[in-house]
């Protein structure tokens, strides 16, 4: 099989939401010499690409963008091993959480998945987060983007906890902050003082992409 | 006790009438000719929330008295803060009780209180939250001791494996989440809660599997989302059925919970009568199913409403007002031999045009309910009524199904059948494979 033909094989896995055979053709290439970075710019980035497309366009459903991401995610950890430091990029870096109070984790879940197939660094802490853990973990990970999820009109009072709380801390100034959740809304990220609002995963990934490529334009 | 046949025949699976209706309360009685409403509201100070829901009560029974409403049930859903504090959330309940009594007596109006707790147990830690667990048990025994008519709750064994699972649309987690782990944990706290619901001569009223279907309903959500398969949703709901009908084998007798929209499902099985809602839940959150919801109901209810006031009143009356005139046109109906015709409206008019809706009417509610009882084994129990589903939305022409649903439904098809094959096979393949996947999922406690 020619290098061409296995990076299209992994590509068309992915596109095909097919963990095993993108397993298999993956080490196959690897024993072939095909270079680990070429998996990644071209299979992985194809394939999600495509797939990113078919969502768009009506002809997968979220959750297998989800899959094709999860599938994007294994192939990286199985190229891990042979790339140099150096060639190991992220886009950026996120802290994600659930605030204070509120149990529920499926849309930070949906966003935390679909971030790391975007290719960011996703550090999640999970649900019913306080602003003290939200301080701690921007000290700690130094990310780019913090990022709050709420249910429920009784908790989503909770993200300007955390704004308040960063200010507090002089960190306010050195991340991005988007929030998302069923009862937010654009009106409210504003009032809260957030930099921006997700009405849904696709667009909260959009964003911070959008926030990144504007970050990297600052620094070049 | 369990259940081997249909209770009711698809003509008896209708709303207002149960085969096994329940007196309780003050002179309640439902699923015995008519349709009540059951009003259910969400506190908006954290402060005084005793004083909350005092205020709450005495402003539904104002309007209660206001319209002549002859027949009411209130629901009382505690957060973790009142679950989590036994004593506080009996005075609540003690309180509310007082209140109806008083209000039961000077105006003649029957009266129900339903409480439900939350389930508030952290499934990451050990032994599930022993501690939680224990406490819930204790805040079941306080609010009976203190004036519930009927216990409920959501409980949630086997959701951080749903969770887990649904968003990848991975048909096999689902399976052991609801066809297994989600029975076991179901198992066990609904012997406890008859237990107490016995000792205490109250109703034990039923479970609901909101944490997974209504999960799944709220993703797959309305026409022109595409977060998760609609098909997939409703077949989510179709298997929740197995799950939820444990509390009733358990020894639970209804009115089920109005979030477990599965209790058409359950009604056909079991024959009690159950709560639902529709479109008057509108204000929590939106569905595609809000009439056909309503074909089969005895209690109807609006699922959850802020105590904020809106021109018409606070949330909770002006919602008890909708409800009010939701059953009475039911009533009416059913007073001028009109019913069948108004079922088959609210049936016809959401049937087809969503999975979602097609599962919850009678036809097909009872097709997955003789589906269900055919088989003891919960596990097979739970796949069948998947596999039933996927057979009834494939043969239904009618079924409004885009491209995307209709390849999904056939690989919803090969994969059930294929795990129908060797059923424990594949669970225990599957099992240990999610201990690596998802940090706080401990199998070893659910056995």
């Amino acid at each position: 099989m020619s290098k061409e033909k296995y990076l299209e094989a992994i590509r068309d896995s992915i596109v095909n939401l097919d963990f095993d055979k993108s397993r298999e053709y993956t080490l196959k290439a690897l024993e072939a010499n095909v270079k680990p970075q070429e998996i990644i710019s071209k299979s992985i980035a194809e394939g999600m690409d495509i797939v990113g497309k078919k969502f768009e366009s009506g002809e997968y459903f979220l959750s297998e963008l989800i899959v094709a991401g999860e599938i994007g995610k294994e192939i990286t950890s199985i190229l891990e091993p042979h790339l140099k430091g150096s060639e190991i990029s992220r886009v950026g870096k996120v802290v994600i959480g659930t605030v204070r109070g509120d149990l529920h984790d499926i849309g930070k879940n949906i966003v935390a998945i679909m971030l790391e197939a975007a290719g960011f660094e996703v550090i999640d802490l999970g649900a019913d987060v306080p602003p003290e853990k939200f301080v701690e973990a921007v000290k700690k990970e130094n990310p780019d983007i913090v990022a709050m999820s709420a249910l429920l009109t009784v908790t989503m009072v909770e993200m300007k906890n955390v704004i308040d709380a960063l200010k507090e801390a002089g960190l306010r100034e050195k991340v991005k902050v988007i929030i998302g959740g069923a009862p937010v809304t654009e009106e409210f990220a504003r009032s809260i003082g957030a930099d921006g609002y997700g009405a849904d995963a696709v667009q909260g990934v959009r964003i911070c992409k959008a926030w990144m490529e504007e970050k990297s334009k600052t620094k070049t | 006790m369990e259940f081997n046949k249909t209770s009711l025949s698809l003509e008896e699976i209708k709303f207002g009438f149960s085969k096994f209706p329940l007196k309780y309360g003050i002179n309640l009685e439902v699923g015995n000719g008519k349709v009540i409403p059951e009003i259910k509201y969400f506190p908006r100070v954290k402060e005084d929330l005793k004083e909350e829901y005092i205020n709450i009560t005495k402003e539904v029974l104002n309007r209660a008295v206001d319209l002549g409403i002859k027949d009411l049930q209130l629901e009382t859903e505690l957060t973790y803060v009142e679950t989590g504090n036994p004593k506080l959330a009996g005075e609540i309940v003690r309180s509310q009780r007082d209140i109806i009594e008083k209000y039961a007596k000077e105006y003649n109006i029957n009266l129900g209180l339903r409480v439900t707790i939350a389930d508030m147990r952290d499934f990451r830690k050990e032994k599930h939250d022993e501690e939680s667990f224990t406490k819930m048990l204790e805040t079941f025994e306080e609010v009976s001791k203190n004036g519930a008519d009927v216990l409920s709750i959501e409980s949630e064994g086997g959701k951080e494996l749903f969770n887990y699972s649904i968003i990848r649309q991975d048909i096999i987690g689902i399976v052991v989440s609801l066809g297994l782990l989600s029975i076991l944990d179901m198992k066990k706290l609904w012997k406890e809660i008859v237990k107490i619901a016995r000792n205490n001569k109250v109703i034990a009223g039923g479970d609901s599997a909101c944490a997974f279907a209504n999960t799944a309903m709220r993703l797959a959500g309305g026409m022109k989302n595409n977060t998760i398969p609609h098909t997939l949703a409703a077949v989510v709901r179709s298997m929740s059925a197995s799950r939820s009908l444990i509390a009733y084998e358990e020894g639970a007798v209804g009115p089920g919970k109005d979030c477990a929209y599965e209790n058409v499902i359950i009604k056909a099985i079991t024959g009690y009568p159950m709560s639902m809602e529709g479109k008057s839940s509108a204000v929590a959150h939106s569905s595609l199913v809000g009439n056909v919801a309503a074909s089969a109901c005895d209690l109807w209810s609006n699922e959850q409403v802020e105590n904020i006031r809106l021109f018409g009143g606070y949330g909770p009356e002006v919602f008890l007002e909708i409800l009010y005139y939701d059953t009475k046109l039911m009533n009416e109906a059913i007073k001028n031999k009109n019913q069948d015709c108004l079922k088959k409206i609210l049936v016809e008019s959401d049937k087809y045009l969503d999975p979602q809706a097609y599962v919850l009417s009678p036809e097909v509610a009872l097709e997955i309910g003789k589906t269900i009882v055919s088989e003891k084994d919960t596990l097979l129990r739970t796949i069948f009524a998947g596999i039933k589903l996927v057979e009834l939305m494939t043969k239904e022409e009618r079924l409004n199904l885009n491209k995307n649903e209709t390849r999904f439904l056939k690989v919803m098809k090969t994969t059930l059948e294929e795990i129908s094959k060797e059923p424990y096979k594949k669970v225990e393949q599957a099992l240990p494979t999610y201990e690596q996947k998802i940090s706080e999922y401990r199998l070893k406690d659910y056995f």
